[in-house]
């Protein structure tokens, strides 16, 4: 009975995976038919959440300038860059806008490589990268909310405090290194803003990461999109100011007990009217890990299944390798790199080369891309040769 | 359809004018989030004009679209 479970889940999620894959490409051809398709956004969301950052980081550096990290002035300085500053609410809108976009991009670009299957074997790097610069897109969200130093912000610390207080073993130590002490004070303020700022510069770190083994990652959109997106958050900035939600400061005597929803950085916050902290907090671990071995489980076919997974690292054939740098340009995983030949190839067309090709064995895949960009048959796959394929060919036919 | 893009490129240039102006007005008025605002709704009209001179064909595909 178990086997048959067993073999029926992994049959549903590979249905529901395939159907996903074919609601994600049907909607791509129906876009491509409103935009030329190198204009299509479905196919720069990595792009766009990187824009979104870059404008963060900008808006963000402005607002930095301004803002005073006590708990005397902090408010009072979040006023003075709205009212005071020219242009002040705008950049504030802009860089609260442009946070909602940065998380609504991450999460478009996590669905579309996930249903689409870019996250299995080589890309399982970028993929675990991209929960990284989720996880901590949502926390350095989180963090801003509380540098404004209002009632909202109170009570989110004060619930953030019983979350951490609800971890078993680190929990009081968690909490007081949050708040720096007993209580709140202007220290707990500066940790505010160093864990707003810190993993604000961790992101890219784990960009870093996210695109050392791409070849030719989509960094930036469009310029059509870079237009509209930027053009968007300052749209929305003066047309919907942040300032239009009016909480008061806080202040020790306040005990707020409501605030403004925002869904894409407070959910967890909202989950505590419903569930205690110590679960809240399990549920978003429980996430973040699950997110982190989604590659490994949802495989629809294993590397044997697959049967081409094991053709062995691809090998240069020295005396075949013209220094072409064809291979080096067509491998999407940068796994092949160019350094200055010791001395002429074997064939004629090697015989005057000044590159020689080397593949970095940890970065290869043996996916034989490189095989197919040679046109000197100067890269091989040892476990996947001509021959071999030619063999597999004629036994193909007579079966 | 070709006409109906140029009628388009020229409306949107209309209304990139109405956006400049909203900027110098919000500027010299000392009402920044109508300057702001202005500023976005101008980048908002730049980005279909471009997406309209791509569709007429007038701006290429990138080179490795070709």
């Amino acid at each position: 009975m178990s086997t048959v479970v067993e073999r029926q889940i992994p049959g549903r999620y590979a249905r529901l995976m395939t159907s996903l894959l074919r609601g994600t490409l049907r909607l791509d051809v129906w876009v491509n038919r409103l935009y030329p398709t190198d204009f299509n956004p479905l196919y720069y969301t990595g792009g766009l959440s990187n824009l979104f950052l870059f404008t963060l980081v900008l808006s963000g550096i402005f607002l930095f300038f301004y803002y005073d990290a006590s708990l005397g002035e902090a408010f009072a300085s979040v006023q003075y860059i709205t009212d005071g500053v020219p242009y002040g609410g705008i950049v504030r809108g802009v860089h609260r806008y442009a946070a909602d976009g940065f998380i609504v991009g991450i999460l478009l670009h996590l669905l579309r490589n996930w249903f689409t299957d870019r996250h299995l074997f080589a890309r399982d790097n970028p993929w675990i990268s991209g929960m990284f610069l989720l996880l901590f897109g949502g926390f350095i969200g989180f963090t801003g909310y509380q540098l404004v130093w209002d009632e909202r912000a109170q009570l989110l610390t004060s619930m953030f405090v019983a979350m951490l207080r609800s971890i078993p073993a680190a929990g009081a130590t968690l909490t007081r290194l949050f708040i720096g002490g007993l209580g709140i004070s202007d220290g707990t303020l500066v940790r505010i803003l160093f864990l707003h700022i810190g993993p604000a510069t961790a992101l890219y770190a784990f960009l870093w990461w996210h695109y050392v083994r791409l070849r030719h990652p989509k960094i930036w959109p469009p310029g059509v999109w870079v237009l509209f997106c930027v053009g968007l958050v300052f749209l929305l900035a003066g047309a919907v100011p942040v300032t239009r939600e009016a909480i008061p400061a806080a202040t020790p005597a306040a005990r707020p007990t409501s605030f403004p929803m925002d869904i894409f950085f407070l959910i967890p916050f909202w989950l505590l009217n419903f569930l205690p902290a110590g679960v809240v907090v399990l549920l978003l671990v429980s996430l973040f890990v699950g997110g982190l071995v989604i590659p490994y489980l949802s495989r629809r076919e294993t590397p044997t299944e697959m049967g081409v997974r094991h053709s062995g690292v691809a090998q240069v054939i020295d005396g075949n390798c013209t220094g072409c740098e064809l291979c080096y340009y067509d491998c999407p995983y940068n796994a092949i790199v160019m350094v200055p030949s010791p001395g002429p190839g074997l064939s004629k067309a090697a015989a005057n080369r000044s590159l020689l090709a080397v593949v970095i064995e940890s970065r290869c895949v043996e996916c034989g891309i490189c095989i197919g960009a040679c046109p000197f048959e100067a890269l091989e796959l040892p476990k996947f040769l001509e021959r071999d394929v030619l063999r597999q060919v004629a036994e193909a036919v007579q079966a | 359809m070709r006409t109906v893009y140029v009628m388009g490129v020229v409306l949107l240039s209309a209304l990139s004018l109405l956006f400049a102006l909203g900027i110098i007005y919000g500027e010299a008025t000392d009402r920044w989030f109508l300057g702001g605002g202005s500023v976005g709704a101008l980048l908002i009209a730049y980005s279909f004009i471009v997406l309209l001179l791509r569709k007429m064909g007038m701006t290429g595909p990138r080179k490795t679209e070709r």
